[in-house]
């Protein structure tokens, strides 16, 4: 189990993700708001690669190239004096945290990386053993975020007291590294702790609360209806439950529910009463942030307006 | 009798036993006779030496010649060391003038050439002969042991091993934390037969036994009564317990008068949290001492409001609220732990939704439920029924004041539905790798939820009953009794579900793969039963920590040998039993209290207790007092009021970590001081052998366990033993090598057990210490820690070494 009181708030390298760039920038940069605030010391990198999950989940990278990729990775956080790579997503995080693990242990694909590198003439991107810790140079934002709850609640603008909010943790996040999270893996509350500190009032255990989204990165492709039908499923609980606001922590999650909800809703003739955010947009709200320059709702599919009216945001 | 200062051995005498051929076989013994008997040295020899002759021939040649010395040439002393002890002692003789040079496990058995070991067997004589030069003769210790014991927990395992101290002749001690004794056993309404393949009442086996605490002569029962410290050592503790005040005075007759005009309902622990108590009650209706509690947190009168109605009904006048915390201090020998188990905390697993849904349970809640004294009277309701009518005001009853109330059905004709389809849920938080849960098997779950499956399809045949389970662990003749559980045509589905979902209509849906046929199903159940993992009680852990016992990764307390101790805590003098050891059903629990209080017998009637004196003995001319040695990790030395530095017998076990300490040289370990480990050494050592030192216990074994096994090495190993090697300091090693040893190896115990768990570290940094301070030298000292079975490898070890020292000669 990974100690709350062992997650830094120095030297973070803000690891950007593509799914959050492209679909929803607004939690980068609600997340960056959010740091500052806190005071956390991270810097972003713009020679920071993908991790390539999507590609990698999708059968277009095999696990060599991904373990390259992420060694470069893993030398930029370095050179630049941020090793403690903090990733917005949680396939990031899993996908960096495996590759690390894998470089450290497994002696021939650390010398197939290592030759690769050296052919081309990047001599500065070879990565010897323990160059990094699987265990502590890898986190989520969300840890982050918990880590800093007590200075969230003094910090809070804006008090989100009676909103019924449903935690939808990420398995890439819980499942994937399940010996290597905060509290118990079968039942995670960072997102609830997170928000109860904000004043809302987290629905602690609802039913499929540990189903997956359903996006299983090719399978939202190749077999749709299965891959929404289980989208469905947990939004048909969530409803049941009386949840207006699902809070993520990984935009693949966000995807799905968000992107797809109208369409789910469309597709099987049913109604859905609730909106999706990040946990960094929500905290960024509180906090007192913009709801369109500092948490692009505006990129959002459900319509976030009427929330924010309801709790006289907007 | 010497005074410590003879020198020479005109007063010294050799015996050879010969082994019946054993010995004599591969030792030439009249060759060994005739060279030390040139030199001035009485030599006797016997076919057996360990027979009562042998005995006589040993103690008539001490007496005749006025003997202050022997040695004694044999088998292993391990085998014989306390017959020949006893044997010298008996002529008066200090057993500090009695050595035992091992002739057979580590000569005659090893060495198949002839010369050799008669060379070897010759220099083993020497080096005794040589130890014995300076006499240090050893005191014997003895202390008293305080005739009583202490028992803690009136559970079955507490009530089991009270009575048996009792009955034999042990005063006893009984503390309870709760109002009365019968723990958890007093909880469940029936219990398991295997061999009869039915429930029996518990409380018909459990009351009789309570009401025999109760009346005993020898037992002193406290309940109410909590440990608030532990000091003193094996023998002699001293142990401080606070008495709560129950506002009950002894004259109570437990008539119940009180309980029924007590305005205020509280919630009972005792059944599971159903409000079904006053705040002055009895525990239970078979409380023993049957004597009413109020509650201070709930009693009015004692909260300031003027109610006093319980005092007005009393006619025996036995209400006092004026009564107070009393604190008792006891004096007594040994202890034993009995403080048993809680449930595992199921809400841990939401996913099964305990806590969250009102129809799911625990095993145990269960039981109570199904306990004629329980909150339903024994009849099995669902619980969203039933606490619907809990909630409706009760009359003045309690489970207490209502023994005779056994025509009770009629009194739930109001909706409350029998649960038609019950799900069990298997190993919830037992083999449960995930963070929050087990890893080890509560090994009494599988039974109770087949003895509750049993019962129930007994009362209730048309219930449905499905048993998730992971494996079905029906150990020994419980087998039978599964099988029997199987033909009522229970449901077996092997799968360890994933999430219990609530419907509407408050009925449950369990969703489990059945891993038999791979297919998910969803269960539908009016009631879950979760059988919750066994975890060290509350009570186990704080005594735990009061006693300063060892504690398994999990809070039990540990043994000190799961297979030879397995009732031995990890101090001297204290003693484990039942559930607060391992997780247990009641039958092992009750042998294992029945061991407890055998052990705990032994140890208090071996009084005044003559104590290992090979232990640490401080010398206070030397003692500069600077506090080094009270690093000592069994915290067996101490400063006294005046500032000296006084050492306790009991504790100490001579391992010598404190010698290395000491740099004074002020603290040395009676039998092994650095003078008579020198004095062997020059003995026992020829140029190019290589020296070992071995520590007393396992390792000693093993090299005796080579000989044992037919196997050999070299005649030029030697080998001393040390109470541990952490004895063995530069100065003894420089020693060895300057009388000719080639290399010099530390055969150490395993970290096995506890107290080889504290010193084997010692062991090896002390080791690696050494091995930097001895610089060029450091390269010819070897560390090997050996276990019992492994003498093919020592042997291979020992022959490797002394190769190489035959090639330096």
């Amino acid at each position: 189990m990974k100690a709350i009181e062992s997650i830094p708030d120095r030297k973070l390298l803000l690891f950007k993700s593509c799914m959050v760039g492209q679909e929803y920038p607004g939690v980068e940069t609600a997340t960056r708001y959010v740091f500052d605030r806190l005071g956390v010391d991270y810097c972003i990198n713009d020679e920071q690669s993908c991790c390539t999950g999507i590609g990698h989940y999708t059968d277009v990278f095999e696990g060599l190239t991904t373990t390259a990729i992420a060694a470069r990775n893993f030398a930029v956080a370095r050179k630049c004096g941020y090793p403690n790579i903090t990733c917005l997503c949680s396939t990031c995080y899993a996908i960096n945290k495996e590759a690390c693990e894998l470089l450290n242990t497994n002696t021939e694909v650390r010398d197939k990386v290592n030759s690769i590198f050296i052919e081309k003439g990047f001599d500065d991107l070879v990565y010897e053993k323990g160059d990094m810790n699987p265990r502590t140079n890898f986190y989520h934002a969300v840890e982050i975020l918990l880590s800093k709850v007590g200075k969230i609640q003094e910090e809070k603008k804006f008090d989100f007291s009676g909103i019924r909010a449903a935690a939808h943790h990420a398995c890439h996040y819980y499942k994937v590294k399940y010996l290597d999270v905060v509290g118990n893996p079968e039942n995670p509350q960072l997102i609830d702790t997170i928000a109860e500190a904000c004043g809302a009032s987290p629905v602690r255990w609802y039913e499929d609360r540990t189903l997956t989204c359903g996006m299983g990165f090719s399978q939202l492709h190749l077999n749709k209806s299965t891959s929404l039908q289980v989208t469905k499923t947990k939004l048909d609980s969530l409803q049941r439950a009386g949840v207006e606001l699902m809070i993520h922590m990984c935009p693949n999650c966000h995807i799905q529910y968000d992107r797809y909800q109208p369409v789910i809703e469309k597709e099987f003739g049913v109604e859905y009463d609730m909106v999706h955010m990040n946990i960094a947009q929500f905290v960024a709200l509180s906090l007192g942030a913009d709801p369109y320059k500092v948490c692009g709702f505006q990129t959002h599919s459900v319509p976030l307006e009427g929330f924010l009216e309801k709790t006289g945001i907007i | 009798m010497t005074d410590g200062t003879t020198d020479g051995l005109d007063k010294a005498a050799v015996f050879i036993c010969h082994c019946s051929g054993n010995i004599s076989e591969h030792v030439d013994i009249d060759a060994v006779k005739k060279t030390l008997k040139a030199e001035g040295i009485s030599v006797f020899d016997y076919e057996y030496l360990c027979s009562s002759q042998g005995q006589s021939l040993i103690k008539n040649k001490i007496l005749e010649g006025n003997l202050d010395r022997v040695v004694i040439g044999s088998c292993t002393p391990s085998k014989h060391g306390t017959l020949f002890k006893k044997c010298v002692q008996e002529t008066g003789l200090n057993r500090g003038g009695l050595e035992i040079a091992n002739l057979r496990e580590q000569c005659a058995w090893v060495h198949p050439d002839r010369t050799g070991a008669t060379e070897k067997a010759l220099s083993l004589l020497r080096a005794k002969l040589k130890r014995l030069e300076n006499i240090e003769p050893l005191e014997e210790i003895k202390v008293d042991i305080a005739q009583q014991a202490l028992v803690i927990g009136g559970g079955i395992a507490g009530i089991t091993a009270a009575l048996n101290l009792a009955d034999n002749g042990i005063s006893t001690f009984l503390v309870e934390k709760d109002s009365s004794i019968g723990g958890q056993m007093a909880k469940i309404g029936k219990i398991f037969s295997p061999d009869k393949l039915a429930e029996e009442c518990a409380m018909c086996s459990l009351s009789p036994l309570m009401n025999e605490v109760a009346a005993h002569p020898k037992i002193s029962l406290l309940t109410w009564t909590e440990i608030e410290s532990l000091s003193g050592s094996a023998g002699n503790f001293m142990v401080r317990l606070k008495k709560k005040p129950r506002y009950v005075k002894d004259s109570c007759t437990a008539c119940g008068r009180c309980s029924r005009v007590c305005p205020v309902p509280v919630e009972d622990e005792f059944n599971c949290g159903y409000m079904d108590k006053k705040a002055i009650s009895l525990r239970f209706s078979q409380s023993v001492p049957k004597i009413y509690c109020i509650d201070p947190d709930y009693c009015l009168q004692l909260n300031g409001e003027a109610c006093g109605k319980c005092a007005t009904a009393c006619k025996t006048g036995a209400i006092d609220f004026s009564q107070k915390e009393e604190i008792i201090e006891l004096n007594v020998g040994a202890v034993i732990v009995a403080t048993g188990f809680e449930e595992y905390d199921v809400s841990q697993k939401p996913q099964y939704g305990y806590g969250i849904f009102e129809n799911v349970l625990t095993q145990m809640e269960l039981a109570r439920i199904m306990g004629i004294n329980g909150p339903t009277k024994g009849e099995l309701l669902r619980i969203s029924d039933f606490s619907k009518l809990s909630n409706a005001p009760k009359s003045a009853t309690c489970t207490s004041g209502c023994e005779s109330s056994s025509d009770h059905s009629s009194d739930n004709s109001s909706g409350a539905e029998t649960p038609k389809r019950i799900v069990m849920i298997q190993c919830v938080g037992s083999r449960d790798e995930k963070e929050g849960g087990n890893r080890y098997c509560s090994r009494y779950c599988c039974m109770a939820a087949l003895k509750h499956a049993s019962l129930i399809k007994k009362k209730y045949p048309e219930t449905e009953i499905t048993i998730c389970y992971i494996d079905v662990r029906a150990f020994g003749f419980y087998e039978n009794y599964y099988r029997a559980v199987q033909e009522t045509g229970v449901n077996f589905v092997r799968g360890r579900p994933a999430e219990v979902i609530e419907k509407p209509d408050k009925s449950l849906v369990v969703r489990v793969e059945d891993t038999l046929n791979q297919k998910i199903r969803e269960l539908p159940a009016d009631l879950v039963v979760l059988s919750a993992a066994m975890v060290p009680s509350p009570g186990t852990r704080k005594i735990a920590s009061v006693l300063n016992l060892s504690q398994d990764e999990s809070g039990f307390i540990k043994e000190r040998h799961s297979k030879l101790k397995p009732v031995d805590s990890s101090l001297d003098g204290i003693f484990v039993c039942g559930t607060a050891q391992s997780p247990k059903d009641v039958t092992d629990a009750i042998a294992q209290a029945g061991l407890a209080a055998v052990r705990a017998r032994a140890f208090i009637t071996d009084s005044p207790k003559s104590l290992d004196n090979e232990i640490a003995a401080i010398n206070q001319l030397l003692c500069t007092r600077c506090g080094e040695c009270l690093k000592c990790p069994f915290n067996a030395l101490s400063l006294n009021e005046s500032g000296r530095v006084v050492l306790d017998p009991l504790i100490c076990t001579g391992c010598g970590y404190c010698t290395e300490l000491c740099k004074d040289g002020a603290v040395q370990v009676a039998g092994f001081t650095k003078s008579q480990l020198k004095a062997e050494i020059e003995g026992v050592l020829e140029e190019g052998d290589m020296l070992g030192f071995v520590n007393s216990g396992i390792a000693s074994l093993t090299c005796d366990n080579i000989g044992n096994s037919v196997l050999t090495y070299p005649s030029n190993v030697k080998l001393i033993k040390v109470p541990t090697t952490l004895v063995v300091g530069r100065d003894l090693v420089l020693h060895a090598f300057k009388h000719g040893a080639s290399s010099v190896l530390f055969v150490e115990d395993p970290p096995d057990s506890p107290r080889a768990e504290v010193i084997y570290p010692l062991t090896t940094s002390h080791f690696k210490k050494l091995k930097e301070e001895l610089g060029d030298s450091g390269s010819r000292i070897y560390f090997k820690k050996t276990y019992v079975p492994n003498t093919k490898g020592l042997a291979g070890t020992f022959t490797s070494l002394a190769r190489e020292g035959e090639m330096i000669k």
